[in-house]
């Protein structure tokens, strides 16, 4: 009883109370008003959301964004994993590495690039290949649409590609040797077949769209394209501070993000009915004949597109020194790198803050995690997966959100207002902050590799008269070490490319790098920017590569998990040790 | 280092549905017992009461001599000093065979040299001393058994449990392991508790068998009783593939259900009941022929050393070994020995 009682109350205290106290202000509207609070009902602040022009319109162009974003990531990277699965294409191996590239790399990264390439005096003017009328074109709802397709296509991939594997081609040769042609087969058999994948996939990328921060405080607000998280934000930060507005809206977000999470997990369960059958044999190929050519250098062009256009425009940018000269040689420079990286510079301090917070809110995220995890290994089943919906929907819920939640919770709230730690306004919140947004991750993974052990791993050390310590130290922890390795590697960069929670909790002093990026944006200092954002990569990048060789070399001297395989040792004497 | 192990009334729910049932169960010192059912039944339920990783509701467990459950405080699993070999053995992946043998003896806080002796001799008993460094990943099914019993063997267990340990292993290699583990056990003069569904491996490894069905002992007894004189019906259907054929005892005559033919019985009560028919009794109508049934051929199979026909007697279908393979449809007379004419109840 007490380990469910800690359970919920660090749910409650991370996750919980910051959520109930956002919601609170739909109703009581002056609950948290700063001079005269009170509990009066009121709907005034629901009642915007069909009065307000700025609050019906932004409702609105979240749900157009994310509808159209779901429909086209869906249909590209559905091609993409019927290209990579079920064609003859040549490079078929590079085309299918792409959407997992274009997944890990950071999207904020790619908002900036996508900046210096297409506004007016950027690389692709530069080059003319852009008309002049696309640049306004672009920094409108088609770019923004077109930016969050390229980015989230990945997702789409992954999720048919599972489908795709799963239904075989069995099927679909016994429609075919009944005389049926190919397009009615797919028409009449794969498709209905792979329907609640394509049907997933849109609701994944629907909800990815609608609590994006990055784009949205970016391209979206250059383009006046008003949405729901940076209205979020800009309720709680402009003046006049409305926290009711920014309630009311963050209700939406959460209802809209909500319902897709409810079809998501109701089409999962079909569709596992449906799809998973260990009959299936491999798929046979298509044979595109001259096609192929075609299709594969459609795939490479979305490469350039997701990634090596990107990537290569953040690349120039930090070797140069202003936007406008361009490729000149002239203009290259390693000023930008030398700043970023030099011990006394701001960026560099950002960067250091940015690594400290990171390796701290993903140590804390992970341990707290892992100790919830074994809380959660005596309680019944019913526990275990409650909790693990309870972290599902958690990861769902907007970091914009959150963050507003955390500024309600600290600020307003006298109990936790006036504690001495963690404190609003310095880094202890912050980190707070990217706690209760790391741990339902990192719970996900650790409770899916203790789910994953035989209980009569444990049972049997107990029989044998181990302790619950020692069966911790010695079976538990040893056997799920990769996947706490995975949450915190997966926390820290996560934490490290952090926008929202770290836009609505920046402390006084000691901003991470993200928000040191955005005003450097702000300021046209965008070559440093780009500096600090490729050294930030690079940085988190090799310290995941250290770490995980460092586990490597650990887990190779004591024979614990590696890739899910038993590394074999020559062990000392009789292993009496 | 072998305990006795008395269980009464041990009853067990699980969501709401009676699992064991007010079970009594004796084990005497040095004896293999079987507990034998089929899934559902309660076996592993039981078996997992005794190793205390479950709590039964109410009775009472004790283990040599000592009220493990059911007096003031039940004794946790860890401290009952009871040697358990999973169906899926529970090998810890990341230690090595060694590693493993070791571990289970750490947490008994023994010297050095007393863990160092025990696993070699534990090692050498269960011919793994060339394995002692590798990885249970690294081992075939059989081997990865000889590790589950050795490290139980190497802990000197007052009690060993098995749950199913022949499950995981293909037909050919199961014989020769049950060969092989039970002579382990029987060294070590073990007392044990087997629990399995195969009728066969219950009858070849144990003393004496507990038969369960939903929750309560069906038949407790050695396996030739078990053979002879099945309680009932169910016990009767679950051993050796007896068919037990309904009908009505009326005056010392036994007449199946459907058919008018009575064949003359011991039995003195009259009343519903079954006629325990072993494939193996069935002799030819000349043999007794005061002691006759016949059937109907319904199927038939060709098993080497004799044919296994499908008899329908009234509207039950029989089995029964016969020397020559009979056209199907045929109407098939045979007689049973006058000490094979068991009637039993439901």
């Amino acid at each position: 009883m007490a380990s469910t009682a800690f359970v919920y109350l660090v749910f409650f205290l991370l996750i919980g109370l910051p959520l109930v106290l956002v919601l609170m202000q739909v109703i009581f509207a002056d609950v948290f008003d700063p001079t005269q609070p009170n509990l009066h009902i009121s709907f005034g602040p629901l009642s915007r959301i069909f009065i307000v022009p700025r609050v019906y319109s932004a409702i609105l162009h979240s749900v157009e964004l994310a509808s159209l974003v779901g429909v086209l990531a869906t249909l590209l990277g559905g091609a993409f994993a019927l290209i990579v699965q079920r064609c003859d294409i040549p490079l078929r191996k590079t085309v299918g590495v792409i959407p997992w590239i274009a997944f890990l790399t950071p999207a904020y990264l790619k908002t900036v690039a996508w900046v210096l390439l297409m506004s007016p005096g950027g690389y692709l003017s530069e080059f003319g290949l852009l008309p002049p009328l696309t640049g306004s074109l672009f920094f409108a709802f088609p770019g923004l649409a077109l930016i969050h397709t390229l980015g989230l296509f990945p997702f789409a991939t992954f999720i048919i590609g599972t489908a795709l594997r799963g239904l075989g081609s069995e099927m679909e040769d016994a429609a075919r040797l009944g005389g049926v042609p190919l397009w009615r087969v797919w028409l009449r058999i794969n498709l209905p077949l792979l329907a609640p994948a394509l049907a997933l996939s849109f609701i994944a990328i629907f909800a990815q769209v609608l609590s994006d921060f990055g784009l949205a405080s970016t391209i979206a607000r250059m383009s006046n394209f008003n949405v729901l998280t940076y209205e979020i934000y800009a309720a709680t930060s402009s003046y006049p501070i409305d926290f009711p507005l920014a309630g009311t809206q963050s209700l939406v977000l959460l209802l809209l993000v909500t319902l897709a999470v409810l079809v998501d997990r109701l089409l999962r369960r079909k569709d596992d009915l449906k799809l998973i059958s260990g009959r299936s044999r491999p798929s046979r190929d298509y044979r595109l004949g001259h096609w192929r050519w075609l299709i594969t250098g459609l795939a490479l062009l979305v490469a350039l597109l997701a990634l090596f256009l990107p990537i290569g425009a953040v690349i120039i940018r930090a070797l140069t020194r202003t936007l406008s000269d361009g490729m000149a040689l002239h203009n290259f420079t390693l000023a930008n790198i030398i700043e970023a990286s030099s011990l006394h510079s701001p960026a560099f301090a950002a960067l250091l803050n940015s690594l400290r917070y990171a390796g701290l809110g993903a140590i804390i995220s992970c341990a707290a995690a892992v100790l919830l995890a074994l809380q959660l290994e005596g309680p019944g089943k019913f526990m275990r997966s409650s909790v693990m919906s309870l972290a599902l929907a958690s990861v769902a819920i907007p970091g914009i959100v959150f963050g507003f939640g955390y500024i309600l919770m600290w600020n307003r709230l006298p109990i936790f207002r006036d504690s001495l730690f963690p404190h609003y306004g310095d880094s202890s919140l912050l980190i707070t902050g990217y706690v209760g947004v790391a741990v339902p991750y990192a719970l996900i993974v650790i409770m899916a590799a203790i789910g994953q052990l035989a209980p009569s791993l444990n049972e049997s050390a107990k029989l044998f008269g181990a302790g619950t310590f020692r069966r911790v130290m010695r079976i538990t922890l040893p056997l799920i070490a990769l996947s706490i390795l995975t949450a915190f590697m997966l926390n820290f960069i996560h934490i490290m490319f952090e926008l929202p929670v770290s836009q609505m909790l920046i402390p006084r002093t000691e901003s991470p790098a993200p928000i040191y990026i955005l005003r450097l944006l702000n300021y046209d200092k965008d070559g440093l920017a780009c500096a600090l954002s490729l050294i930030s990569m690079l940085i988190a990048g090799g310290a995941s590569l250290v770490l995980w060789l460092a586990f490597r070399w650990f887990a190779a001297r004591n024979g614990a998990a590696t890739n899910g395989k038993w590394i074999s040792t020559p062990s000392l004497a009789g292993d009496v040790q | 280092m072998t305990a006795e192990l008395y269980c009464r009334g041990i009853t067990k729910h699980l969501g709401g549905r009676p699992i064991l049932q007010s079970l009594d169960l004796d084990v005497k010192a040095g004896e293999v017992v079987s507990l034998l059912g089929a899934s559902g039944s309660g076996k592993t339920t039981l078996l997992r009461c005794i190793a205390g990783l479950i709590e039964p509701d109410s009775g009472s467990i004790v283990i040599d001599g000592k009220t493990v459950f059911g007096g003031a405080q039940p004794v946790a699993a860890e401290k009952r000093r009871i040697g358990m070999v999973f169906q899926d053995y529970a090998l810890w992946p990341h230690m090595t065979v060694a590693g493993n043998l070791a571990f289970a003896l750490q947490s008994q806080n023994l010297s050095a040299s007393e863990i160092h002796t025990r696993v070699e001799h534990a090692l050498e008993l269960a011919r793994l001393v060339p394995l002692r460094h590798r990885h249970p990943s690294e081992l075939s099914g059989g081997q990865q058994q000889r590790v589950a019993i050795a490290r139980c063997i190497a802990a000197r267990p007052s009690l060993m449990l098995f749950d199913e340990p022949l499950s995981n292993l293909d037909a050919a290699l199961r014989e020769d392991m049950r060969t092989e583990m039970m002579d382990l056990v029987r060294h070590e003069g073990l007392t044990v508790v087997y629990v399995t569904h195969d009728q066969s491996e219950a009858m070849a490894v144990s003393d004496r068998i507990a038969v369960m069905r939903d929750g309560i002992l069906a038949q407790f007894a050695p396996p030739q009783t078990l053979y002879d004189r099945p309680a009932n019906a169910f016990v009767a259907g679950f051993i050796g593939g007896f068919s037990a054929l309904p009908g009505c005892v009326t005056a010392h005559h036994f007449t199946p259900d459907g058919t008018t033919h009575a064949l003359p019985v011991s039995e003195t009560s009259d009343g519903q009941g079954f006629l325990v028919l072993r494939p193996e009794d069935a002799r030819s109508p000349e043999s007794h022929p005061d002691l006759c049934l016949s059937g109907r051929v319904a199927a038939r199979a060709y098993q080497g050393r004799c044919w296994r026909l499908t008899l329908e007697i009234g509207t039950t279908r029989i089995k029964i070994d016969w020397p020559s393979g009979v056209e199907l449809g045929q109407e098939l007379s045979f007689s049973l020995p006058p000490d094979r004419r068991l009637i039993v109840n439901h």
